[in-house]
């Protein structure tokens, strides 16, 4: 080939992928990122001005003292800010996981919580709280982390056979597993007191309202972690969508992939759902809209679902403490009522997928 | 202590002698010079001293905190007296008002109902969901919260934001008569509490000496509708039912809100059936209508069936005795006429 | 080029393939025709090693199958199987420009070389035109060349094509072919076709390898393996052989019942 010197642009006809698309898109996304989150730190129940919230903001990050009383230093930094860095995380980690899970199931309905982890997530919270131990400072997360784990394990176990991973046998297993679950969950339900009810109904009704730094310490360099492995595969997340045997002759170790997708993606889910509580909703339609508008290549689609579900979520998140202060709506409800009808907009006006 | 230091020298400064040479702006020299003055001054001292000792006092006690111990075993170190208090729960804010606050109670939940003055109180939010940002700009001294209704993550977030929280857990009448006793010497109004104590003792005792000896109906509380819920061993109503002369058909179930079937209640065949609700005024025709049905219990067929004041009998507060003494009413009409 | 020897494979209980030897040489058309079930595409299967025999090797220009890496193959072995196109449609470009992975390794994106040579295996099968289009909304004779396309970005040494013509019509077949061998005939690539067309495979393969339940019942030219009794000896029903009028090479007639 005598062609190694053309640079791309050449090759612009084509309208492929290239870095610095990827880049472009990320900036601008992040651009969007950026301006969601200082909006969000501006708006509380409590009115702080706008222009102080940044100027504390930047002052604390920059390590300045200055302005800002108290009062309102404790507003935006111990309250506001680590509930929209808290938020962000788990909206990226839940759309990145969301578009995993549809990769290797080779499904658009899957989204973070059908294969189960959430409702196991949810099982261990209960279990939790109705054994007192939501006394302890990292009790209740900790035992719902264990209890995905758990749920991970078994759905794994199950969604095998022979050494390899079917993806229906999967979704089957985990489908079972978590209607299980969930008639679990509703035993405890129903045997638990006044109390007891409401802590749980609210956690499973996800929540943000105690969020702190240590938790955002503990999970980011996870979710890091996780989303630097799977974005490494995501040029071979698109051969898997072709079939695996196609992306077996292209050379990819569809097994070894499987894994370590289904391992990442559900411990993502897992850290999440730990930390907040289930938020529906954000897994299934983030992935979607953003293959609806920047297409199904996951070299794109995994940072910008990442930076469309961080804003979302968010936005989402302080939606819900702001609407009808001082009752704070649980951010389920907001992810629902305004990524619903949004989804059925981007429906109408593209193609989501033609068949299934 | 350097406020204290201030005064005495100011006070030493204007009590010197203006030709006296020995004048130091610091500490005790001046009290000494003075000392060493003429006999005269020695009534000047007894007055420095008293005035210093009654300021000391005053100054300590307005700046100094007391630790006290919650009722969940909690240490609290608290601004003493509290000028500004936030109450997490309704019972929490009929006690503080009973106790003769009102401009310290700067927060309330969105529960609180009782007494009329609540209505023009800001609402930091609900037993689930608090609104921090709200008690932050508030800036109380202390926040008070149930251990039935707040849950411990959300105290402990207090406590790291840096506000004392106060946790009182009562669980029956005596416990409520506790609280309240606990409550007010945390705010500094012991006089007031013992007060309080004093009357709902009194009619407490007044309640239990009139259906003494008399004969124990068999009482069903509901609480719930669907599912049927009422009140077993560790719930105030079953306290209440007890003190008021009533024997609990549901007093001998470990959970505190059980849920009965029908078949248990028949079985069970309570005499008088309590209906607890939050708008006992309306509402009758219908309870009485859904309970027509079972004809075969002796509540249902005596008519003996009741609407009572959620509030007055659920609510940890000194009410509680209001809703014993309505209940002693209704199972004993003939030992209480109105 | 392949040298398969003595292989041996099963899925549960029942042998698939047993004792199955042979070879193919570089640049030859080979059709691989039998019944239904009697192990065509698991033979195919194993040639790019998504299977494994439980016995006997596979050989690749003297290496081992089984001790080439899955990257290795991907470079010297292409595949075009049946296909569901995947669930969320990739533009036609972008399905050739997989064809490039084996090439890529751990490199996210690809380079100016790749989209050259993407370019040339398009212009190859003549799908620059619709190189925009979602693969979904082709035509199956569009789709097809565009799996070709990509089977041409792995610049492989050898195409192995699995019932490739089953859902075209006779034009797109014929288009279809003729772009096949020309490949074979004009950039020397190998191919290996499965098919139970035995008229198409008379007509385009070198040589042929007829199979009976998993077992190789005959092999070589056309005009050796496709005669009246080896066909009706393995498919079990009366037909008539003659010869293609124009081309000359054996042609298949299917016998109605009472007709003779």
């Amino acid at each position: 080939m005598t062609n190694d010197h053309c640079s791309l642009f050449n090759y612009s006809f084509m309208k492929i992928l290239t870095l610095k698309k990827v880049l472009l898109i990320s900036a601008f996304l992040g651009l969007i990122l950026v301006l969601v989150t200082i909006l969000s730190i501006t708006m509380g129940s409590v009115k702080v001005e706008p222009h102080r919230s940044i100027s504390i903001l930047l002052q604390s990050i920059l390590g300045l003292k200055g302005a800002g009383t108290e009062t309102e230093k404790t507003i935006i930094l111990s309250l506001r800010v680590p509930r929209v860095l808290l938020a962000g995380l788990v909206g990226a980690g839940l759309s990145v996981s969301g578009a995993i899970f549809q990769a290797l199931l080779r499904n658009p309905l899957a989204d973070p919580y059908i294969l189960g982890v959430s409702s196991g997530a949810a099982v261990g919270a209960i279990v939790a709280i109705l054994m007192g131990l939501g006394t302890l400072s990292f009790g209740l997360p900790l035992a719902s982390f264990i209890g995905s784990l758990l749920t991970i394990l078994i759905v794994f176990y199950f969604g095998r056979q022979e050494g390899k991973i079917h993806p229906n046998t999967l979704l089957l297993a985990g489908v079972i597993v978590s209607s299980s679950l969930s008639a679990l969950i509703m035993f405890f339900l129903s045997i638990s007191q006044r109390e007891e009810l409401r802590t749980i109904v609210f956690w499973l009704m996800g929540d943000f309202s105690l969020s702190n730094y240590q938790a955002i310490r503990l999970i980011f360099p996870y979710l890091l972690f996780a989303f630097l492995l799977l974005y490494a595969h995501a040029r071979q997340f698109n051969l898997i969508l072709s079939g695996e045997e196609s992306a077996l002759q292209l050379g990819v170790n569809v097994e070894r992939l499987k894994l370590i997708s289904y391992l990442g993606a559900s411990l993502m889910t897992a850290a999440s759902v730990s930390m907040c509580g289930l938020i529906g909703f954000v897994g299934l339609i983030v992935p979607h809209s953003v293959r609806l508008i920047f297409g199904p290549d996951h070299r794109l689609l995994l940072p910008a679902s990442a930076l469309v579900g961080a804003s979302f979520l968010i936005a989402s998140d302080t939606l819900g403490r702001t609407l009808f202060s001082p009752v704070e709506l649980p951010v389920g409800v907001i992810t629902a009522a305004f990524g619903g009808p949004f989804f059925i907009y981007l429906l109408r006006t593209r193609k989501v997928v033609k068949t299934l | 202590m350097n406020t204290f230091n201030f005064i005495q020298a100011a006070i030493s400064h204007n009590l010197k002698d203006p030709h006296s040479k020995a004048l130091e702006p610091d500490g005790l020299s001046p009290l000494l010079a003075i000392a060493t003055q003429s006999s005269g001054a020695r009534g000047l001292i007894f007055l420095f001293v008293l005035l210093t000792f009654v300021l000391f006092h005053v100054s300590v006690s307005y700046s100094a905190s007391k630790t006290f111990k919650d009722e969940v075993g909690r240490e609290v170190v608290v601004l003493f007296p509290p000028k500004k208090i936030v109450s997490l729960a309704p019972n929490i804010t009929e006690i503080l008002f009973s106790l003769g606050l009102d401009q310290e109670i700067v927060g309330v939940s969105i529960h609180c109902n009782f007494p009329e003055k609540v209505q023009s109180k800001v609402r930091v939010g609900s037993y689930i969901s608090l609104d921090f940002e709200k008690i932050v700009s508030l800036k109380p001294d202390l926040i008070i919260a149930t251990g039935a209704g707040n849950t411990r993550d959300m105290v402990e977030r207090l406590e790291r934001l840096g506000f004392p929280t106060y946790v009182i857990f009562p669980k029956n009448v005596e416990d409520v008569i506790r609280s309240v006793g606990h409550l007010s010497q945390l705010v500094g109004r012991e006089k007031e509490g013992v007060e309080i104590i004093q009357e709902m003792k009194r009619r407490r005792e007044r309640v239990v000496e009139r259906t003494q000896g008399l004969p124990r109906p068999r009482v069903f509380l509901q609480i719930g509708e669907a599912p049927v819920v009422t009140v077993g061993k560790n719930s105030f109503a079953d306290d209440l039912i007890r003190l008021a002369g009533g024997d609990n058909v549901a007093g001998n179930e470990k959970e505190m809100y059980p849920r009965f079937g029908m078949e248990e209640i028949l079985k069970r065949s309570p005499e008088v059936i309590l209906i607890s609700s939050m708008n006992p005024g309306g509402n009758y025709q219908k309870a009485l209508q859904e309970w027509s049905r079972w004809k075969t219990i002796p509540a249902v067929k005596n008519g003996r069936i009741h609407l009572i004041d959620s509030d007055l009998i659920d609510r940890p507060s000194p009410r509680i005795i209001e809703g014993l003494e309505e209940m002693a009413r209704l199972l004993h009409p003939e030992r209480f006429k109105r | 080029m392949i040298e398969v020897d003595s292989i041996f494979f099963r899925y549960h209980q029942d042998w698939v393939l047993q004792d199955v030897s042979f070879q193919v040489r570089k640049g030859e058309f080979v059709g691989v025709i039998g019944p239904n079930g009697s192990g065509k595409t698991t033979l195919l299967k194993i040639l790019y090693r998504l299977l494994s025999p439980q016995q006997g090797e596979v050989f690749f220009d003297r290496l081992s199958l089984e001790k080439m890496s899955r990257g290795e193959i991907a470079k010297k072995i292409a595949v075009v199987a049946q296909e569901t196109y995947p669930a969320f449609p990739f533009r036609a470009i972008e399905m050739v420009l997989m064809g490039r992975s084996p090439y890529l390794g751990h490199l996210m994106f690809e380079s100016p070389k790749d989209l050259e040579i993407a370019k040339k295996a398009m212009e190859w099968t003549e799908t620059l035109p619709i190189s925009q289009r979602p693969i979904d909304e082709l035509s199956g004779g569009e789709r097809k060349r565009v799996y070709i396309a990509r089977a041409l970005a792995q610049e492989p040494e050898m195409i192995l094509l699995d019932e490739p013509t089953s859902n075209l019509d006779i034009h797109h077949q014929v288009e279809f072919l003729d772009l096949v061998l020309s490949l074979n005939r004009e950039k020397g690539l190998t191919i290996l076709m499965a098919s139970h067309d035995l008229n198409l495979a008379s007509e385009y393969c070198d040589r042929l390898i007829f199979l009976q339940n998993g077992k190789i019942y005959k092999m070589g030219s056309p005009e050796e393996v496709m005669t009246r009794e080896n066909i009706e000896k393995v498919y079990g029903c009366e037909v008539w052989v003659d010869r293609n009028p124009v081309s000359g090479m054996p042609r298949v007639s299917l016998l109605r019942k009472g007709v003779h």
